[in-house]
């Protein structure tokens, strides 16, 4: 078989494949285990234990569960503000293209505990938007809900992972042929409808890539709810991180790990099938114009 | 003027970086012996607490914080923590370590300042194996508090305070199974003495009451530093803490510290390595171990950190006021404190903890 550019992706292939299957295969080796809390010892075992733990505490469903929501309602709100700033860039002069990117991407240089304490100052109760609204008579006394709350959670996430969103659907922007869109304004057709019709079915694999990560990222995120949700910043992740640390249930850990990882997995094939049944769409994906 | 590299120069730069390449490591080697890293609080290992024993030995002093005890043991467990050359396990979380065989055995002798130590501590047996072999040296000694904003209470809160939804939305926990479960267990009535061995009853009853409590809480905190900046923020005005917000806060808010009398949660932290350290790393946190129990970082941290050491070295010199600061103008303190000590059951405190937070 003669040498192609095919094969020169075989060794990133594997290494992708073994790095992603090694440590799934041992994590579904140490679900069946069990662990002696008196020698501190994982002990090598077919039990069912973990997975019972999992299927029976209604506690690991409420945290996969609000892990999916929490992914679903920041790729969604993320989409929904990625979209005019994308189509935004996209008119800019080249110039201003590149200043609109660094500033796009700014927040992304600071760390991320840094932006949680910013956060905490700009929305606090003494923070700077109660101080604002206090300021213009507006509220008598501070928003609570602005800080420690699913609010915060949602706002922080949707501010961490807009960038992702908005890079994707910006290229895929710049990829469209403006005369497909002029032609579509030409024959009546009205801006909403140049965009259902035309932008939004060439955009879907942007739309795609900025969908998953965004989901991806907020779904398995454990500071910002942690730092800033409050008493509502429970998640499956810290619950994880806690079960491998604190409590060395490694078995149960390994467990919901998995557990979080088929349900992720089976919300973001949802999420592409029905990307998919977008009308159009799957011409783009086939590299075939509609 | 030369325009490019010939293909001898090149191999000569190659070479040449090599040897520096090597020469590098080896002065890594050496720049590795004479640095440790010390895990431990964020309280109890502020850089200037270490300067002295820095610039006497030219040996830097790394500090790892700590979130949590079970954190450090389990980092420890799984290997996980392989860089850390001197831990910091509680005085009653020691039997764990030491069972777990992850704790390298100490030489007293090694240390001349032991000789200073109050007995209770030097002798305490919750540091020794079965044999008696001692695997841990407590260095570091206070109690942990309810802090509070004074202006915001008439009165001294105590651990009911913490469930009163007359204080709604300005209290705040520590994410932390062990105590949080603890004082839950003090309200429901569970005498100090048996609040860390509650049956599954008793559990089920601190439960209920966690769970009540959660939404007048404005957050759990997560580090010392985070509840400081929540009481510096104004977001929180009375919590389980330890004394450092009142520390950090009290010139510039009006702060209170309270010892309610249902029990007070004392704490003494201990020296210890891990088994695998090195014969050189050994000899020098041994050095620092004794530095530890030393008058330098008494002072220091009397001084800055209003913690007392477990040596009696600098207490004699210190006022009256200075002594009651750091709670040893009374040395029968100790005897009302209690001691939180991880039980058998703790797996079950985990997961009623984890249940609360998901509630």
């Amino acid at each position: 078989m003669p040498f192609s550019r095919v094969h020169l992706a075989f060794p990133v292939a594997l290494a992708l494949v073994l790095g992603c299957v090694l440590p799934l295969g041992l994590l579904l080796v140490f679900s069946v285990f069990t662990v002696d809390m008196d020698a501190f010892e994982m002990v090598p075992d077919l039990s069912g234990h973990s997975w019972g733990q999992i299927l029976s505490n209604p506690v690991f469903a409420f945290l996969i569960g609000k892990a999916v929501v929490s992914g679903l309602v920041t790729a969604g709100l993320a989409a929904l503000v990625g979209y005019p700033l994308a189509l935004a860039m996209a008119r800019l002069p080249v110039v201003w293209k590149g200043v609109a990117n660094i500033v796009l991407l700014t927040p992304l240089y600071t760390g991320e505990i840094v932006r949680i304490y910013a956060w905490r100052i700009v929305l606090g109760s003494e923070g700077l938007v109660n101080a604002v609204l206090k300021g213009f008579d507006l509220i008598d006394a501070p928003l609570k809900f602005l800080l420690f709350s699913p609010f915060t959670t949602h706002l922080v996430l949707l501010y961490n992972n807009l960038p992702f969103m908005v890079l994707a659907i910006w290229i895929s922007v710049e990829l469209v042929d403006h005369r497909l869109i002029e032609a579509a304004r030409d024959l009546g057709a009205r801006p909403v409808e140049a965009f259902t019709k035309v932008i939004l079915p060439l955009t879907t694999p942007g739309l795609a890539v900025g969908l998953f990560a965004v989901f991806a990222l907020a779904a398995g995120d454990m500071l910002t709810p942690s730092l800033l949700g409050g008493t509502s910043g429970a998640t499956p992740m810290a619950m994880i991180d806690n079960l491998f640390g604190t409590a060395f249930d490694w078995p149960l850990a390994s467990a919901l790990a998995l557990s979080l990882l088929i349900v992720l997995f089976g919300c973001a094939s949802l999420m592409a099938g029905l990307l998919l049944r977008m009308r159009g769409a799957r011409a783009v994906f086939a590299g075939r114009l509609p | 003027m030369q325009q490019g590299l010939t293909r001898r120069e090149i191999l000569a730069g190659f070479a040449a970086g090599t040897a520096a390449g090597i020469l590098g490591s080896t002065s890594a080697a050496h720049a590795a012996v004479s640095e440790l890293v010390w895990a431990t609080w964020e309280s109890n290992g502020h850089p200037e607490y270490v300067t002295a024993f820095e610039k006497e030995t030219g040996t830097r002093i790394k500090l790892s914080f700590l979130s949590s005890e079970d954190a450090q043991f389990a980092a420890l467990k799984t290997g996980s923590a392989a860089d850390w050359d001197m831990i910091n396990p509680s005085l009653n979380g020691s039997w764990r370590y030491i069972k777990a065989g992850l704790l390298k055995e100490i030489d007293l002798s090694k240390l001349p300042n032991a000789a200073r130590m109050y007995d209770v501590l030097k002798t305490t047996p919750k540091v020794l194996d079965d044999s008696g072999k001692l695997f841990a040296v407590p260095y570091l000694w206070g109690l942990n508090p309810l802090v509070y904003r004074t202006d915001k209470f008439d009165n001294e809160p105590d651990y009911t305070t913490l469930f009163d939804p007359k204080y709604s939305g300005q209290l705040a926990m520590r994410d932390y199974a062990l105590e949080s479960i603890a004082i839950a267990g003090l309200v429901a009535g569970v005498p100090r003495d048996k609040v860390f061995l509650m049956d599954a009853k008793e559990l089920a009853e601190a439960k209920k009451l966690l769970i009540a409590q959660k939404p007048l809480l404005r957050t759990y905190w997560q580090t010392i530093g985070d509840l400081t900046n929540l009481f510096a923020t104004g977001e929180v005005s009375c919590a389980f803490s330890w004394r450092v917000p009142y520390d950090e806060l009290k010139g510039k808010l009006p702060m209170g510290m309270a010892k309610p009398k249902a029990g007070i949660m004392g704490w003494c932290d201990c020296f210890g390595m891990p088994a695998s350290l090195s014969p050189e790393k050994t000899e020098l946190a041994l050095k620092f171990a004794d530095y530890l129990l030393g008058a330098q970082y008494a002072t220091e941290i009397a001084r800055i950190g209003n913690y007392a050491t477990t040596s009696s070295i600098i207490r004699d010199d210190l006022t009256k006021e200075q002594q009651a600061a750091i709670f040893v103008d009374d040395m029968e303190v100790m005897k009302s404190f209690m001691w939180p000590v991880a039980p058998d059951n703790y797996s079950d405190w985990l997961k009623i903890w984890n249940e609360v937070k998901a509630s």
